[in-house]
């Protein structure tokens, strides 16, 4: 019976071996180790053996049941991944045909832009706020010490809507109307659109603003100083020189604007910067006392900056469009890119 | 304003180079926009001598010279005719690029060769206008560079100024700038007059009614001029600032003005009726005709000039012809006046005029110029125009200004700029631009008591005199710092939580974001076909539009974005998905209001070309889907949708007003094929419109989650002959009302019409899912609960199952 054990062991090792796939395999299987199978068979013989022999053929039959299993299932690992192997290799696709894509959609630059700059500000703590866009002429002018008859209000054409109501030439009204709702501290960015009336190659009748605000005790220029540097680097990218400027808005005083280096040409001079290597990008200053006096804040307690910058200017400037109209013309070729 | 180097350095020595002064000007808070090189790039623009002038023997109009250039004799061809033999003329030899990028080349013409062009002044950019070419004085030596030859290199500066700064309206003011900053000495004028004669009391005499208005009015009598051209001197210095010569008495007025920045009118005397001066009120009067020919209708308030009868001068602003200097003028009476600036800015605004007188005066003069620039005007018409300037001067000043004083704490001061400076600094700083400082010994605290010059008007508080300390030491030195920080809450407010929400589902689902103008034309509402009735037909009106295509504040958003499409269809872009999202404006009672509203247009097809793509075109059901998805989370559970929009712009079969529990959200649909013709449409265009604001207004439950079951999921698909007019939403109410707690989902998944369905039926297939979260369902279990479904559907709208 040991001998019949060994042959059967061989053979069916060989047998396995020769199971070219998973059924076959399967067969051999079945007549080797199935219940009708050829172990069983052997098996079924043990009851003629001597009680000495009995354990030493048992052991065998064990280790024969162990290793054909061993070999089953060694060969089936074999089989499947051969199975596998051959399969991807009749399968290959034309991964460069393009994909299966649906529409891309898309903010517009302003709205980008806008976005970024509220992004910068919120993270340093500024917070957003909003206005009408027909405005009366007391927030829009007024409050904002330009009286009438004054030569300031020439620096600004304004669309009219009534006597007193106009389309508000700039965000600057946002800050009336935030500084007469809250007491300092406040710190507010107001984007919006804004009207003047003005149409060529360099000037839109309708353009978009950020207007922005601190106030609380102690507020310095130099403040103004950090806080817009801030803002420029967070921008525009380290590696720009900034610089501040003397200028005059009816509403500051001190007032700055604020140049950075042209970004184009990194200050050598070139068309975008006319030849001077800055762009000028800010208007700022330290609030009047006169819109102080306005807003019911105490002159003598409070102190605070303000400043304003074209949206579309800073959109040109950082996706390189080099014609204001485009922006309002909406071509989708234009849109598309952003 | 325009200054030349080489009239500044008359007031204030120079050492810097214009382009390191450009820069501390602009830093000090005059901007030097541009710096021109005067004569720069021309020195091979020389003196030349015409040796011979013969007419051209192929053209009448064209002349043959042959010039001297001091090494050779070359031939030139010239166009001009004021040339002569022996004339000495500026050449611009081949190779010479002049003003505007004007290239000299060796040319043939007519068939004969010309080596380089005779020039005018105005080819040379010395001014303006030009007769012929430029005649050189005698005596230059041929060869020489004609900027050189003529003295006349130069610099030009034009400096941007704020209109806070009146006092830099002239050479005078950039100067005294300058010698703030370098330290150097300002040297002021003081002229001094030859007198003759009468003196001017006996002869004429100054009233002024209007004191308020014309603090200051002086005149200066001159008697026996020769009008007669400028000098070259006098004619080149105003046209390098960009100024016209005009005769030599009109020329020293401006010239003065530019100098001095004090504007000067000239008088014929002979013309003043009475011989005298009055300035008043116009009152009521006759139409005025100023020096320009123009016509001018005066208002009662505006400030005029007159003699003894009527009007000869709108105060400040222009004179009048009846009173004009001409030719044969032979006395003249010259006005140096401080007129109010919101006087001259209210009329000269009224009228629409703006001089560069009156561009001063609105700004503010200095008082105290008006008799210095006298002085220096009637020295120099003497000197250019000869006559005799008689005796004395009228000067009519009833209250004399009182000088300004500001009291400027060094704390307060420190405190606005964040930088550390001492009174002796700051004193040094304000002395430095003409500000008498002194301590005050009875004031508390540590400051200065500053008089301020009447030539800043502008300095009025003791904030101005801080701006003044920072821009003298410079923006640069105050040191960059973060202020100290209060925290507060910076979330955005929920109008801009929803704004930004809608445009990311938007652009998420493929559109790009529009921005336009938000005005229009008032034609865009019958563009769009609005019902005479619309409410929306009544916008806000501009009372001074650029256009009349951009008068009124829209009230919709439609024609701005049906615009775009057809401009879009125009650039052939067929594919459109577009949106804007902004407000518009309606008119109210007492005023208006400024909802904001999402508008979307979809056109074209349905995926981009591509291999594996749908090439089909988009319909209704494309926007329906854009317009589920962006509305998912408002009141989606109860949307209705209900045919036609109500709205003549839209297709009243293929669209629907969008309501939640009785409030409209939008409308969407197809765009009527009239308002598609009137925007030329090629292909189906559909709208969307959502009312962003009544979104803001419901009352949204706060997202809770539901517990997912462990259980296998079943389904059941079936579909059922109906008739065709019936709605899915029928279908769909049906199955919901027939729908155990255990239905997860209900998909209308085929909609079919054609072979083997009847006329006048459609067959609609739909799919039920069945789920427990407490076990898992037998078949008979789930057929139960289906059957039931069809049954009420078979019952309620007469469904067959197919």
């Amino acid at each position: 019976m040991k001998e019949e054990l060994a042959k059967l062991a061989d053979e069916g090792v060989a047998q396995a071996a020769a199971a070219a796939d998973e059924a076959s395999l399967q067969d051999v299987r079945v007549r080797y180790l199935g219940k009708k199978g050829a172990l069983t068979r052997i098996m079924k013989g043990m009851g003629r053996l001597s009680a000495e022999e009995r354990p030493q053929v048992g052991a065998l039959a064990n280790e024969v049941k162990t290793r054909l299993e061993e070999t089953f299932a060694a060969r089936l690992e074999f089989l499947r991944e051969q199975a596998v192997a051959q399969k991807i290799a009749g399968e290959k696709i034309d991964v460069t045909l393009p994909g299966r894509c649906g529409w891309q959609g898309s903010r517009h630059p302003i709205t980008l832009v806008t976005e970024e700059v509220v992004a910068i500000f919120s993270s340093l703590g500024f917070a957003v706020a909003e206005g009408p866009e027909i405005e009366e002429d007391f927030y829009n002018f007024e409050a904002l010490n330009i009286p009438k008859d004054h030569p300031a209000r020439d620096m600004q054409d304004t669309f009219y809507i009534a006597d007193e109501v106009v389309l508000r030439t700039h965000t600057s009204p946002v800050q009336i109307r935030t500084m007469l709702a809250l007491e300092p501290p406040v710190r507010v960015v107001a984007p919006g659109t804004v009207y003047r009336r003005d149409s060529d190659l360099t000037h839109s009748p309708m353009f978009h603003q950020v207007e922005g605000f601190l106030v609380d005790r102690r507020v310095t220029f130099g403040d103004l100083k950090g806080i817009l540097t801030a803002f420029i680097e967070q921008f525009f990218g380290k590696g720009f020189g900034v610089r501040f400027r003397p200028s005059f808005f009816p509403f500051t005083e001190p007032s700055a604007e604020v140049d950075i280096e042209c970004v184009i040409c990194h200050g050598k001079g070139c068309r975008v910067c006319s030849q001077t290597g800055w762009l000028e990008i800010l208007g700022s200053g330290m609030i009047d006392p006169e819109v102080f006096r306005s807003v019911h804040y105490d002159v003598e307690t409070f102190s605070g900056f303000a400043f304003g910058m074209g949206l579309e200017r800073l959109a040109m400037l950082k996706y390189g469009v080099n014609d204001l109209r485009l922006f309002f013309e909406n071509d989708i070729r234009f849109l598309s890119q952003f | 304003m325009i200054v030349t180097l080489s009239w500044l350095k008359e007031f204030v020595d120079i050492s810097l180079p214009p382009e390191d002064l450009a820069h501390r000007l602009t830093m000090a808070g005059l901007e030097v926009e541009a710096v021109d090189n005067l004569g720069a790039d021309l020195d091979s623009v020389v003196v030349a001598r015409l040796v011979s002038v013969e007419k051209h023997p192929e053209a009448d109009r064209l002349t043959l010279c042959q010039v001297d250039n001091g090494s050779d004799t070359v031939q030139v061809v010239c166009g001009a005719t004021n040339h002569r033999t022996g004339d000495l003329v500026a050449f611009a030899q081949v190779g010479s690029v002049l003003p505007g990028d004007f290239k000299i080349k060796k040319s043939k013409i007519r068939g004969l060769v010309s080596m380089g062009m005779l020039c005018s002044e105005k080819e040379l950019g010395l001014s303006e206008e030009s007769d012929g070419i430029m005649i050189l004085p005698a005596g230059l030596a041929p060869g020489t560079p004609v900027f050189e030859a003529l003295d006349l290199k130069d610099v030009r500066f034009e400096i941007g100024l704020t209109p806070n700064r009146p006092d830099c309206l002239s050479v005078l003011g950039v100067a005294r700038e300058i010698a703030a900053m370098t330290g150097s000495e300002l040297r002021v004028p003081q002229p001094r007059v030859v007198e003759t004669g009468t003196p001017i009391t006996e002869q004429t005499s100054v009233t002024i009614e209007e004191p308020d208005h014309c603090p200051r009015y002086l005149a200066r009598l001159v008697r026996g001029v020769k009008i007669g051209p400028s000098p070259a001197w006098l004619a080149r210095r105003l046209e390098a600032i960009g100024q016209r010569s005009v005769n030599n008495v009109v020329d020293v007025t401006n010239l003065v003005m530019m100098e001095l920045g004090q504007p000067m009118h000239a008088f014929d005397f002979n013309l003043l009726r009475e011989g005298r001066i009055v300035v008043r009120k116009a009152g009521d009067g006759d139409p005025f005709t100023t020096l320009d020919d123009q016509q001018r209708r005066l208002a009662a308030d505006d400030l005029m000039i007159c003699d003894g009868v009527g009007p000869v001068a709108l105060a400040g602003i222009m004179g009048g012809q009846n009173s004009e200097i001409q030719e044969h003028t032979v006395d003249v009476l010259l006005e140096s006046a401080y007129f109010a600036p919101n006087t001259i800015r209210r009329t000269s605004k009224r009228l629409g005029i703006h001089s560069e007188s009156s561009h001063r005066f609105e700004r503010g003069t200095d008082v105290n110029m008006a008799p210095v620039a006298l002085e220096r005007a009637a020295a120099l018409i003497n000197e250019v125009a000869g006559g005799q300037v008689c005796p004395g001067v009228i000067d009519a000043y009833p209250n004399p200004v009182k000088p300004c004083r500001i009291w400027l704490s060094r704390e307060k001061t420190c405190a606005t700029l964040g930088i550390d400076l001492d009174i002796e600094t700051i004193g040094q700083l304000l002395r430095g631009i003409g500000i008498d400082v002194e301590n005050d010994p009875s004031a508390t605290g540590e400051g200065l008591l500053c008089g301020v010059p009447s030539f800043r008007p502008d300095l009025e508080r003791d904030i101005d005199l801080v701006e003044e300390v920072a821009r003298l030491n410079g923006y640069d030195a105050i040191p960059a710092t973060m202020p100290e920080s209060r925290a507060m809450i910076t979330m955005p407010q929920p109008h801009q939580l929803l704004v930004r929400r809608l445009r990311d589902r938007m652009v998420a689902a493929g559109f790009c974001e529009i921005v336009s103008y938000s005005f229009i034309s008032p034609a865009a509402f019958d563009q769009i076909a609005l019902s005479p009735d619309d409410r929306r037909r009544h916008p806000v009106k501009i009372l001074n539009p650029l256009t009349e295509e951009q008068s009124v504040m829209r009230t919709t958003l439609v024609p701005s974005v049906l615009d775009t499409v057809a401009r879009n269809f125009s650039y052939r872009s067929l594919d459109q998905r577009l949106f804007e999202l902004r407000p518009v404006f309606q008119r109210t009672e007492d005023g208006s209001l400024e909802p904001t509203m999402l508008t979307a247009v979809m056109t074209g097809r349905r995926e981009p070309i591509g291999w594996a793509n749908s090439q089909e075109n988009v319909d209704f059901y494309d926007l329906k889907g854009v317009a589920e998805q962006v509305l998912r989370g408002f009141g989606d559970a109860d949307l209705e949708w209900q045919i036609d929009a109500g709205e003549n712009y839209f297709h009243p079969g293929k669209s629907c007003r969008i309501l939640t529990a009785g409030k409209l959200l939008g409308r969407l649909g197809e765009v009527h094929p009239m308002v598609a013709r009137n925007y030329d449409f090629e292909a189906p265009v559909f709208l969307l419109e959502i009312f962003v604001d009544t979104l803001l207004e419901l009352d949204l439950p706060q997202a809770r989650f539901e517990q997912l079951s462990r259980f296998p999921d079943s389904f059941r698909d079936t579909a059922i002959l109906v008739d065709e007019d019936v709605p899915a939403e029928n279908v769909l109410r049906i199955i919901k009302k027939g729908s155990s707690r255990f239905v997860e989902e209900v998909r209308l998944f085929d909609l079919y019409r054609g072979k083997g369905v009847p006329e006048g039926k459609k067959s609609i297939a739909f799919r039920v899912r069945y789920r427990s979260s407490e076990k898992t369902f037998t078949d008979e279990e789930i057929s139960k609960a289906h059957s039931r479904i069809v049954r009420l559907l078979e019952k309620e709208i007469g469904a067959e199952v197919r």
